[in-house]
């Protein structure tokens, strides 16, 4: 490696953190918007125009606010918590394949921080050790509230992770890989000549239980549980206030984001457009590197959707009781995952594997 | 080992981050501690006995069966990766998912069956 090795893998890592570190504010305007517009109200419309600025405003004025760590908090646990939180939040984004790859200075570069061979794997691991800023956040609070928000949230979350890992098993069955970018690779192109080849036509039960489990690995409404406003005040970041807050409202979202990044690249053909090959879409366009950026805009439009998606359905769905959310893990998701699996090995086995 | 090196490299940028957000909030923010506002907030009212009370078994119940279940699921995702490539040798793999699910779906029954799902 020299010297401009290091500075592309620099400046692509960088560009990507953050890119879906700007989803942060921007999903920001468009959940408080978004519930505007369901519940048929205006929402903020005050600072610039359509209230865009509305998150630059609230990054403000967290910052400036006053810092307290309640009296009865374990300082250290209490300080470290968010960062605890939003560490794995960033960290799970490096095996997004936002593209495919471009040339430049001689070079062939991913469109993804890194191509690792266990990405599922990866994803799954980095994405569950957010369970213990949770966990040590309602712990160190020194409050109630807080201690039951952050059980909760722990039992949620290691609770739904079965059927979100039974789910990729699935995917990861059919395309023989763990890699992230290969599953987007396979995923190129029409079956029969009119089907995209995408996972969710391979995969649709799994999609559907990746979905739900989706909702609670990142405590979205349907199971919003550790939260909870009308009785647990805030559940584990009650006690929290100014930005250290605004760090557990950033982890959400970036986790919201790689989580729809995921689905979209085992179930929605990754960076591909549908009905358009990418070697059709190469001669329109006429140049590798153009390409890639196309290919980024497409990756970030399917996440996009799903985003709205996932605001859409919080402000749409009733919240779930504890013991509810739990029999439809255990006795509803985690049979149907097993399920899912033996009929995906069943049929691959009478098909003699898919080419 | 080389895929990782842009994974400690985002770790660092995201330590950067998170100890530039949470000493900058510290740093701007006024400073102006009071008794009231740093109890810990029980809707007005003065907290009462420890925060650390002891908690309803149930949360302990939901970690014992995650252990089991999970470490199980775990060994799905070796299967997954070969299932594909075995096809060629015929159904070993299939037979072993079939046992193998069998054993699984028996702990999964015994936890239904002994109610561990009534949480309430």
């Amino acid at each position: 490696m020299n010297t401009v090795d290091i500075a592309i893998l620099v400046a692509k890592t960088l560009l990507f953190y953050l890119i879906v570190l700007h989803v942060v504010p921007i999903m920001v305007w468009v959940e408080r918007r978004g519930a505007a517009l369901i519940q048929d109200r205006p929402g903020p419309n005050r600072v610039g125009p359509f209230g865009l600025l509305q998150p630059v405003a609230d990054f403000v004025k967290f910052i400036f606010k006053e810092d307290p760590i309640p009296t009865g908090a374990n300082r250290g646990l209490f300080l470290v918590a968010p960062a605890l939180i939003l560490i794995p939040a960033s960290l799970t984004l490096a095996v997004l394949p936002f593209g495919d790859k471009v040339k430049l200075f001689g070079r062939e570069i991913l469109l993804q921080v890194a191509d690792l061979d266990i990405a599922i794997l990866y994803v799954l691991a980095i994405g569950s050790l957010g369970i213990y800023g949770i966990l040590f956040g309602g712990w160190a609070s020194g409050n109630k509230f807080s201690l039951m928000g952050a059980l909760r949230a722990s039992s949620q979350v290691i609770s739904y992770e079965i059927p979100l890992g039974l789910a990729a098993v699935g995917a990861v069955a059919v395309y023989g890989t763990f890699s992230l970018r290969e599953i987007a690779l396979a995923q190129d192109g029409l079956w029969f000549g009119w089907l995209p080849r995408w996972g969710i036509f391979l995969q649709p039960v799994g999609f559907w239980l990746f979905f739900i489990a989706s909702f609670a690995e990142t405590n979205r409404l349907p199971f919003d549980l550790p939260e909870t406003e009308a009785e647990l005040v805030a559940g584990y970041h009650t006690e929290y206030g100014s930005m250290k807050f605004g760090m557990f409202m950033m982890a959400e979202y970036m986790n919201l984001t790689t989580i729809s990044g995921v689905m979209v690249t085992l179930f929605f053909g990754g960076w591909h457009l549908p009905f358009v090959a990418d070697a059709m879409l190469l001669k329109w366009i006429g140049s590798q590197n153009l390409l890639g950026l196309v290919q980024v805009v497409i990756f970030l439009t399917k996440v996009a959707i799903f985003l709205c998606v996932f605001v859409w359905v919080r402000w749409t769905v009733p919240r779930f009781r504890f013991d509810q959310l739990m029999r439809i893990t255990w006795g509803r998701l985690i049979p149907l995952g097993i399920v899912n699996l033996l009929v995906t090995a069943g049929v691959m086995l009478w098909l003699g594997g898919w080419k | 080992m080389e895929n990782y090196i842009p994974v400690l490299l985002l770790l660092g940028f995201a330590i950067i981050v998170a100890s530039s957000i949470l000493v900058l909030s510290w740093w701007l923010g006024p400073k102006k501690p009071l008794a009231v506002k740093l109890s810990a907030y029980e809707c007005g009212v003065n907290a009462e006995g420890s925060p650390h009370a002891p908690f309803a078994s149930k949360f302990y119940l939901v970690a014992v069966m995650f252990l089991l279940v999970d470490v199980e699921a775990a060994f799905f995702f070796p299967w997954a990766l070969v299932y594909k490539e075995s096809l060629q040798l015929g159904p070993i793999l299939f037979v072993a998912l079939v046992i193998y699910v069998a054993i699984f779906a028996l702990g999964l029954f015994y936890i239904i069956k002994k109610d561990c799902l009534r949480l309430r």
